[in-house]
């Protein structure tokens, strides 16, 4: 069978950054377990344009034309319209055809792997299909609340296809279940909510992940330490870990992807932006686990195999050093939190 | 405001989501944003269309500050801070005028190498319209 996955990728991280520090000023403590820094999106700048920046750079990084994409499929919670077709902005700018299949996935933090996972399947019954990824996210909620303090921006971008791969898809599963009361956006609402049970959340989170990861290793007769990679749903920096035991990862094999520390909460974007730092890290012959997670709530777990040292320029890490810092009332006033 | 009705935008969407330029089949010039008659020869208005790269250098900018924004930046400039309006030389000619972005006002300099890319301009009648902005391009030669 003809062997699908990556052949271009690129990852975009908004220059401007906001210190833990500064929201222990404003607001007494930081509740976003181990995240140091993250980042913030300038006032011109949105999920779509930065789904557009690195549609662009994934597919140059291949090299590809824009006009031979047959499928794209735009991933985020944070989108600038809650009705009106978001892919369309990103293709037209892209140069991507008119007549290319595009999709919108919105609703939940799980909303990146799902686009990844219905690109793959396009790419895995077109032939010569080429598919673009985008995930970009910036997630909102109130100042008021604790649930404000991890979220950060960021997106990252693949292009899939049959051709010139630098990790092949080996596989993936899911697991979707019932459950509420955790990260939720009821209809009319503008900002995210949260019944603050703990527990809520950490059951299912625990329940979805190590279930959707469990089928994909027993599928694929897969051993969890052959995995050099492991890239979890970041929330915050502490979480993933939570779950990973379970699994049977370690931190080492987690540290590649763990982009959360410097970058907080990416939301629909964090475990492709985690896929995009630990490609950038990997060798050939490596193997890669990503895990989403999204409330309500499902995880998707993908599992890739290194087959190409190619990697984009700027890498992640020169985008991670290229940052300027704001205080708290400049991201305040850049959240749109003031009315 | 500088009132641009969402259908005139609408229009000019492939010279601000994608800068499609034209080349003047008489005198062989390149015109952007595009005209009705060809601004270097005055003689022709017969043109193809032609994707421009996006790749340009800083040929002078100016920085907007407090009160100097028009009406529809005001927001934009009270948010952010003073931003940079530059006159960029495209590589294929033309000169146009636009924001630079996601640069400190600071670091622009005469002659920079820019890329133009995607930005939200403004919001009018509830529509966001997104345009090109130039951002500094450190692979540009």
């Amino acid at each position: 069978m003809m062997s699908v996955g990556i052949s271009g990728y690129s990852a975009y991280v908004p220059r401007l950054r906001i210190k833990k520090e500064d929201y222990a000023k404003a607001w007494g403590s930081f509740q976003a377990a181990g995240v140091a820094e993250k980042s913030v999106m300038g006032f011109d700048e949105d999920v779509l344009t930065a789904a557009a920046k690195v549609s662009r750079k994934a597919l140059e990084s291949v090299p590809l034309p824009p006009g031979n994409v047959t499928r794209f499929a735009f991933a985020s919670t944070t989108a600038p319209y809650l009705e009106k077709l978001l892919s369309g902005t990103v293709l037209v700018n892209v140069g991507m055809p008119n007549g290319a299949f595009a999709s919108d996935h919105t609703t939940s933090t799980r909303a990146g792997t799902e686009a990844f996972i219905s690109a793959f399947e396009h790419v895995k019954a077109t032939q010569g299909g080429v598919a673009v990824v985008a995930a970009a996210d910036a997630p909102r909620a109130s100042m008021w609340d604790p649930l404000e303090h991890p979220m950060g921006a960021g997106a990252a971008g693949f292009v899939l296809s049959s051709d010139n791969l630098i990790a092949e898809v080996e596989g993936y599963s899911s697991y979707v279940m019932e459950h509420f009361g955790e990260r939720f956006r009821p209809t009319g609402g503008d900002l995210l909510q949260d019944l603050s049970v703990k527990k809520f959340f950490a059951t299912a989170f625990m329940t979805c992940t190590t279930k959707a990861c469990g089928a994909l290793v027993k599928k694929l007769g897969a051993k969890p330490e052959e995995y050099a990679h492991v890239v979890i749903q970041q929330p915050d920096a502490k979480t993933p870990g939570s779950v990973a035991g379970k699994m049977l990862f370690n931190d080492a094999q987690m540290a590649s992807g763990l982009v959360s520390t410097n970058l907080g909460d990416l939301g629909a974007a964090s475990t492709p932006v985690g896929l995009a730092a630990a490609l950038d890290s990997a060798k050939v012959g490596d193997r890669i686990m990503v895990v989403s997670y999204g409330s309500g709530a499902g995880s998707d777990a993908i599992s890739l195999k290194v087959v190409s040292d190619r990697k984009p320029v700027p890498g992640f890490k020169e985008q991670l050093e290229k940052k300027e810092y704001i205080d708290y009332i400049q991201y305040v006033k850049l959240k749109g939190a003031l009315k | 405001m500088a009132h641009v009705s969402v259908p005139m935008y609408w229009r000019t969407i492939p010279q601000r989501y994608k800068m499609v330029g034209q080349k003047c089949k008489k005198c062989g010039a390149v015109n952007f944003p595009p005209k009705g008659v060809c601004k270097h020869c005055n003689a022709s208005s017969d043109f193809e269309e032609l994707q421009l790269s996006g790749n340009g250098k800083v040929h002078t900018f100016v920085l907007i500050g407090a009160g100097g924004a028009p009406p529809e930046f005001a927001e934009q400039m009270k948010a952010g801070g003073s931003y940079p309006v530059a006159i960029v030389e495209l590589a294929e000619g033309p000169k146009v005028i636009g924001q630079m972005t996601d640069v400190n006002p600071k670091d622009v300099k005469f002659g920079m190498s820019v890329k133009a890319e995607l930005k939200k301009i403004y919001t009018e009648e509830g529509v966001i319209r997104y345009g090109f902005k130039f951002a500094p391009d450190a692979e540009g030669k």
